[in-house]
C-alpha cells in the first residue's frame, strides 16, 4: 500500500534523510522516499491504513510533523473540538449513522476526519451537520485538486519569514553599528556617550543584548528545532546555526558578566552581533528560499488552477450551484458556453464544441454531441449542454495528469542518491570538524575567542540545504516545465534515464503517420471525371467498417460530394466489393478482384506500382466491366514527424521505425521522414524483442509509441514514450507521456532531460564545492597560510548565498524552450 | 502583530531606561572604589584643604586636588631646565611659585565630610571626565586638552598605581624638550578614540604608592 505524507518542519537534506532513516525502520514499511522540495514523503507498507497513525507519530518523534494526505476516493474534513478518543469516537458514530455512509474514520491527532460515500444517499453537506449536532465544528481540507489552501499555506509561510527578517534586520542594523561601526577604517561612525564601550562598557553591553533578544525571538525555530534534533541524535542545519548562535550569544553573555565584575576589556569580547547577524542573513536566506521554492512548483499550480470550483448540478429538475468537492457521480451537470467543464462525464443532453486544448494540445475545438465524453477543465465553447457526471475528483482526467505530475516532483533521481547519502552525515561531521577546529587552534597557542570565531564560522558556514535542494528542485522545475509542454515525465528516474538515450525506436502508424489513412491519389482513365470516380467508390463504401472505404468515404466528404443511391450490394471477401449505383455496375478493390473479373488494368499498372512504391494501398475501380480508375489510399505522415526526426538526427540519437508492415510501404514511409534504420514486418508481440535486440548493442532506447498495441515495447525500452492524450491508457505504460501528437515533443523531452540533468550536476558541483571550499576556510585554512580569518558573520551570508544559488540556477530551467 | 510592536517598543523603553539607570555605570562604580582604595593606602599622603583634598605624591612633588577644583600640580624646575618659557605659558596651565597647575572646575562641588566622598561626588558630577584607560587598566580623570591624573584599577597587580599624564605638545609649543624633562617619561600610550584604538605621545609620572 502506498501512502504520501506532508512532511513540516524539514530544514534541511538531513532532515530528509533523518526522517527517512526512522521511518525505513519502522517493521511495516517496505520503502520510503522524503523529498525536501515538495516537503512530501512517499511509504510504501505492507499493511492496512492502520498505520498511518504510526507513520505518523515516528515521524514526530523524529521532530517534525506530519500530515497524510487524502486517500483517494474518499473525503476528508477537519475537525475542530476534539479534546480526546471519545470526542472522535462520538463524531464517527454520528456521522455513521447517515444513510450513504459507507466507512469513517475520525483521528484525533490530525484531527481530519476521512469518510466515503454513496454518492446516491448523501453528501458532504449531511456529514458537516452531523458534525455541527455532534456539537464539533468542521473545516474544510485542501484536497488534491484544491490549490488555495496550498497557496495561501506558502504564502502565509513566506509572509511570516519576512516578518521575521525585517523585525530581525530592524534589530540588526542597530546592533552591527553599536558594536562594529568604530571598527570599520577611516569612518566615524558616532555613538552616543552613555554606551561608549571604554567609559560605559555594560551599558555598552546591555544595549546589544537588548537589541539581540527580538532577532533571537525573530529566528527561535531555529533553537527549537535545531536543540531538539539534537537531542534526538540527528542534528541538521537548525542545529548547526543554533549551536553557532547560542557559543556567541553564551560566551557574550559571560563577557558581560565580566564587565559587571570590573573586566572592561570584555567589551571587546562581545560577540551579540555576530549571532544577530547570522540569524537576520539566514532569515533572509530563508524567505529567497521560500519564494524560489514556491516558484518551482509553479507547473502544478497551473494544472491544479484549471479546474473551476464549482459546478451547476441539476436535482429534481432545479440549478444547484455545488462545491465541486460535493459533485457525486451520475449527477447531471449544467455548463454553460464559456464555463469550464468541473468533472469527467458524457454529454446526456445538447451539442456544442469544447476546447480541450488542456489535455491533448489540440487547438481546435471538438464537436461534441449526447453520448461523447467531456473532460474536468476543458472548456464549453458555444453550447448548453447537460452532461452525467461519470469520473470526479481524483479520478477525473486532470487530477490524474496532476498526480503524475506531483508523483514525479516527489520522486527522486539515482543522481541524488550522492546527495542524500552525504547529507545523512554532514551535519555531524561539520560539528566535529568545528570542534577539532577549535581544539586544534587552541592547542596552537590561540586564545578562546580566536578559536571561538572558528568554531562558529564552521558550524554556520556548512550548508547542507544547498545539498538537499541541488536534485529536487532542478526536477520540480524540469518535471513542471515539460508538464507546461505537455510532456509528462513520470519521476526523476525517467528523466534522468532519457538523457542517455541513443537509439529512438518509432512506432509508424499513429505515430509517426496520422493512423488514419486518407485519400491521396486518384487517377482516372477511360474518359471518367475525377469527382464522379470518388462520388461513385465513396457511396459504394458507405457504411463500410474497413479503413480503407472509411477513408474513400472521408474523402469525398471533404469535397461536399452527395452519396448517390446503392442498391445491390455484395461484399467479395478478401478482394473488395460490387453495387449497382444509377444501373451501372460498379467493382472496387484489389488487384485481385480485377483479374477475377477478368477486366484489363494494364493501362494503370504503372501507375499502380508507383503508389505502392510509395507506401500508398492502390484501389482499382470498374464501371460496367471496364477499367476507370485508382483510388490510393494511405496513413499520412504527420506534419511533425520529419522535422521531429531531422532533430533527433541533429542530437546524434539513432532513429529506427517499427512497423508491422511490408518492407516496402515501410521503407516508403521511412524515407519521406529520413529513417534509415526500418524494423519491418515486426508482429506486435515481437517488437518488444526488436527493442531487446537494440538494447543488447550497448545502446539506452527508447520506444515511442501509442501506448496500445506498443505496451510490451514501451516496458521493454529504457524509455517508453506514449503519444496520446491524458485519458489513455499510455499513461499507466510508459515513463513520458506526451500530451500533444506532436512529435516534435520527442526531441522536446530529450532536451528537457539533458538541461535538467546538466541544472543538476551544476547545483550539486557547486552545494559540494561551496561546502569543500567554504568548511575549510572557516577553519582557518587561509589563516594558517598567512592569509585572513573568516568572520562569521561573512560565513552565514555565504550559506545562505549558497542555497539560494541553487534554486536560482534551478528556476532558471524555466527559460526552457520547447522545440517548434 | 501589534502585541508584537508593543512588546518590542517595550523592549527599547527598557533598554534606554536602565541604560540611563546609575548601576550599569559599572566604570563610575569601581573608579570611586579604587580610589578609595588608593586613598586608604596611605592616608598620611592624603590631606584636607580648605577647598576639598589633595592627594599627594610619595616624594611630594607632585599632587592631584579634588575639591573646588580638580587640579594636578607638579614641580616647574624640571621643565625650566628643559627649555620651558613661562611666559608662553597657555591659560589652562598656570605657574603657581615652584609649581604648574592644570585645573579645572568641579561641577556643582559641595562640601562632604570625606575624600572618599568627595570624590564620589566628583565623579558622579563630572562623569564625562572620568574614564577607564584599557591599556593601563587605570581609571582617569581627564583635565582637558589631554592632561590627566589616572589610577590603577587594582594597585595590589599594578605597580603604577597612580600617574600624572601630560599632553607633551604644549610643552613643545613652550620650548620644553619632552625627551629630557627630569623625572617625566615621555612615551607612546595606547588609548581608545571614539571606541578605535590609537598611539598617542604622552608626559608621564607613574608612582607605586605601596
Amino acid at each position: 500500500m502506498r501512502e504520501t505524507f506532508k512532511v513540516m518542519g524539514m530544514t534541511c537534506a538531513a532532515c530528509a534523510s533523518r526522517i527517512e532513516k526512522v521511518v525505513g525502520k519502522m517493521d511495516v514499511v517496505t520503502s520510503v522516499s522524503v523529498n525536501l522540495a515538495t516537503e512530501k514523503m512517499t511509504v510504501e507498507t505492507d499493511q492496512s491504513k492502520a498505520s498511518i497513525d504510526d507513520i505518523i507519530k515516528t515521524v514526530e518523534k523524529a521532530g517534525y510533523k506530519a500530515e497524510a494526505l487524502a486517500t483517494q476516493g474518499s473525503k476528508t474534513l477537519k475537525i475542530i473540538g476534539m479534546t480526546c478518543a471519545a470526542c472522535a469516537s462520538r463524531i464517527e458514530k454520528a456521522v455513521g449513522k447517515i444513510d450513504g455512509v459507507i466507512s469513517v474514520s475520525v483521528n484525533l491527532t490530525t484531527e481530519r476526519l476521512t469518510c466515503e460515500l454513496d454518492g446516491s444517499k448523501t453528501n458532504m453537506s449531511a456529514v458537516r451537520q452531523a458534525v455541527e449536532k455532534a456539537g464539533y465544528k468542521w473545516a474544510e481540507v485542501a484536497g488534491k485538486n484544491t490549490v488555495d489552501d496550498d497557496k495561501l499555506r506558502k504564502e502565509k509561510e513566506i509572509k511570516t519569514l519576512w516578518t521575521k527578517f525585517i523585525v530581525a534586520a530592524v534589530f540588526t542594523v542597530p546592533l552591527l553599528y553599536i558594536a562594529m561601526g568604530h571598527m570599520i577604517p577611516g569612518v566615524k561612525f558616532p555613538i552616543p556617550s552613555i554606551i561608549e564601550p571604554m567609559n560605559y562598557p555594560l551599558n555598552f553591553a546591555l544595549v546589544q543584548i537588548f537589541l539581540t533578544i527580538p532577532i533571537m525571538i525573530a529566528g527561535y525555530k531555529f533553537y527549537t528545532v535545531g536543540f531538539r534534533a539534537l537531542w534526538l541524535r540527528s542534528p541538521n542545519m537548525d542545529s548547526l546555526i543554533a549551536i553557532g548562535t547560542s557559543a556567541a550569544v553564551i560566551y557574550s553573555i559571560y563577557a558581560t558578566y565580566k564587565i559587571t565584575q570590573g573586566h572592561f576589556m570584555f567589551a571587546e569580547s562581545l560577540y551579540f552581533e555576530t549571532a544577530g547577524v547570522i540569524i537576520t542573513l539566514i532569515l533572509l536566506g530563508k524567505s529567497l528560499e521560500a519564494v524560489s521554492k514556491g516558484k518551482t512548483s509553479d507547473a502544478i499550480k497551473k494544472l491544479m488552477g484549471l479546474a473551476p470550483k464549482t459546478a451547476i448540478v441539476i436535482k429534481n429538475g432545479v440549478e444547484i450551484e455545488t462545491p465541486i468537492a460535493e459533485v457525486m457521480v451520475d449527477d447531471i451537470i449544467l455548463v454553460k458556453p464559456g464555463s469550464k467543464i468541473p468533472v469527467d462525464g458524457v454529454v446526456v443532453e445538447g451539442n456544442t464544441a469544447i476546447d480541450e486544448a488542456m489535455l491533448t494540445g489540440e487547438s481546435m475545438p471538438i464537436d461534441k454531441k449526447p453520448g461523447d465524453k467531456v473532460f474536468a477543465a476543458s472548456i464549453n465553447k458555444n453550447g448548453l449542454i447537460k452532461f452525467k457526471a461519470t469520473k470526479i475528483g481524483s479520478d477525473t482526467a486532470l487530477a490524474q495528469i496532476i498526480k503524475l505530475v506531483e508523483d514525479a516532483q516527489s520522486s527522486k533521481a539515482p543522481i541524488a542518491q550522492i546527495a542524500d547519502i552525504v547529507s545523512g552525515y554532514f551535519v555531524p561531521i561539520v560539528f566535529i570538524i568545528a570542534v577539532l577546529a577549535f581544539g586544534g587552534w587552541i592547542l596552537a597557542g590561540h586564545d578562546f575567542i580566536f578559536a571561538l570565531t572558528i568554531f562558529i564560522s564552521v558550524l554556520v558556514i556548512a550548508c547542507p540545504c544547498a545539498l538537499g535542494l541541488a536534485t529536487p528542485t532542478a526536477i520540480m522545475v524540469g518535471t513542471g516545465k515539460g508538464a507546461e509542454n505537455g510532456i509528462l515525465i513520470k519521476g526523476g528516474e525517467a528523466l534522468e534515464t532519457t538523457h542517455k538515450i541513443k537509439t529512438i525506436v518509432f512506432d509508424k502508424t499513429g505515430t509517426i503517420t496520422e493512423g488514419k489513412p486518407e485519400v491521396t491519389d486518384i487517377v482516372t482513365v477511360n474518359g471518367i471525371d475525377r469527382q464522379r470516380l470518388l462520388q461513385l467508390v465513396a457511396s459504394a463504401e458507405k457504411g463500410s467498417e474497413h479503413p480503407l472505404g472509411e477513408a474513400i468515404v472521408r474523402g469525398a466528404e471533404k469535397e461536399n460530394l452527395s452519396m448517390l443511391p446503392v442498391s445491390g450490394f455484395e461484399a467479395l471477401t478478401g478482394r473488395g466489393i460490387r453495387v449497382t449505383i444509377d444501373g451501372a455496375e460498379v467493382l472496387a478493390g484489389n488487384l485481385k478482384l480485377m483479374h477475377e473479373q477478368g477486366i484489363s488494368i494494364d493501362n494503370l499498372e504503372a501507375d499502380a506500382h508507383h503508389l505502392a512504391g510509395g507506401g500508398k494501398t492502390p484501389m482499382y475501380i470498374a464501371v460496367d466491366r471496364k477499367i476507370s480508375g485508382i483510388i490510393a489510399v494511405a496513413d499520412v505522415v504527420k506534419e511533425s514527424s520529419a522535422r521531429a526526426i531531422k532533430r533527433l538526427n541533429e542530437m546524434g540519437i539513432e532513429v529506427a521505425m517499427i512497423t508491422g508492415d511490408n518492407k516496402r510501404t515501410a521503407e516508403a514511409i521511412a524515407k519521406q521522414v529520413g529513417i534509415t534504420r526500418v524494423l519491418s514486418e515486426v508482429l506486435p508481440q515481437d517488437k518488444s524483442n526488436e527493442v531487446k535486440k537494440l538494447q543488447a548493442e550497448g545502446k539506452k532506447v527508447a520506444m515511442v509509441g501509442d501506448g496500445i498495441n506498443d505496451a510490451p515495447a514501451l516496458a521493454q525500452a529504457d524509455i517508453g514514450i506514449a503519444i496520446g492524450s491524458g485519458t489513455d491508457v499510455a499513461m499507466e505504460s510508459a515513463d513520458i507521456v506526451l500530451m500533444h501528437s506532436d512529435l516534435m515533443d520527442v526531441p522536446t523531452a530529450i532536451q528537457l532531460s539533458k538541461s535538467t540533468i546538466r541544472n543538476i550536476k551544476q547545483n550539486l558541483f557547486w552545494a559540494f564545492a561551496y561546502n569543500v571550499a567554504g568548511i575549510p576556510v572557516a577553519a582557518g585554512v587561509l589563516y594558517l597560510l598567512g592569509g585572513p580569518l573568516l568572520n562569521p558573520v561573512f560565513a552565514a551570508a555565504a550559506m545562505s548565498l549558497s542555497s539560494v544559488s541553487v534554486l536560482t540556477n534551478a528556476l532558471r530551467l524555466k527559460r526552457f524552450k520547447a522545440y517548434k | 502583530m501589534k502585541t508584537k510592536i508593543l512588546a518590542l517598543s517595550l523592549l527599547a523603553v527598557m533598554t534606554f531606561a536602565l541604560t540611563a539607570c546609575a548601576q550599569t555605570d559599572v566604570v563610575a562604580n569601581t573608579a570611586v572604589k579604587s580610589f578609595e582604595t588608593v586613598l586608604n593606602t596611605d592616608a598620611s599622603k592624603v590631606t584636607r584643604s580648605a577647598d576639598g583634598y589633595v592627594l599627594t605624591s610619595p616624594n611630594t612633588t607632585e599632587s592631584f586636588s579634588f575639591g573646588k577644583n580638580i587640579a594636578i600640580t607638579f614641580e616647574l624646575a624640571p621643565f625650566i631646565e628643559a627649555g620651558l618659557d613661562v611666559t608662553k605659558l597657555p591659560s589652562n596651565i598656570n605657574a603657581d611659585g615652584d609649581n604648574l597647575v592644570i585645573s579645572m572646575e568641579n561641577k556643582d562641588y559641595s562640601k562632604e565630610t570625606t575624600a572618599n566622598k568627595t570624590f564620589e561626588k566628583l565623579v558622579k558630577n563630572n562623569r564625562d571626565a572620568v574614564g577607564y584607560h584599557a591599556a593601563l587598566d587605570h581609571y582617569g580623570v581627564a583635565l582637558g586638552n589631554g592632561n590627566m591624573f589616572e589610577w590603577a584599577k587594582d594597585i595590589a597587580t599594578n605597580d603604577k598605581d597612580i600617574v600624572f599624564v601630560l599632553d607633551p605638545q604644549a610643552f613643545i609649543d613652550m620650548g620644553v624638550d619632552v625627551e629630557n624633562v627630569e623625572g617625566w617619561l615621555f612615551a607612546k600610550v595606547e588609548t581608545m578614540d571614539n571606541g578605535k584604538k590609537v598611539e598617542v605621545d604622552k608626559l608621564l609620572k607613574p608612582y607605586n604608592i605601596k
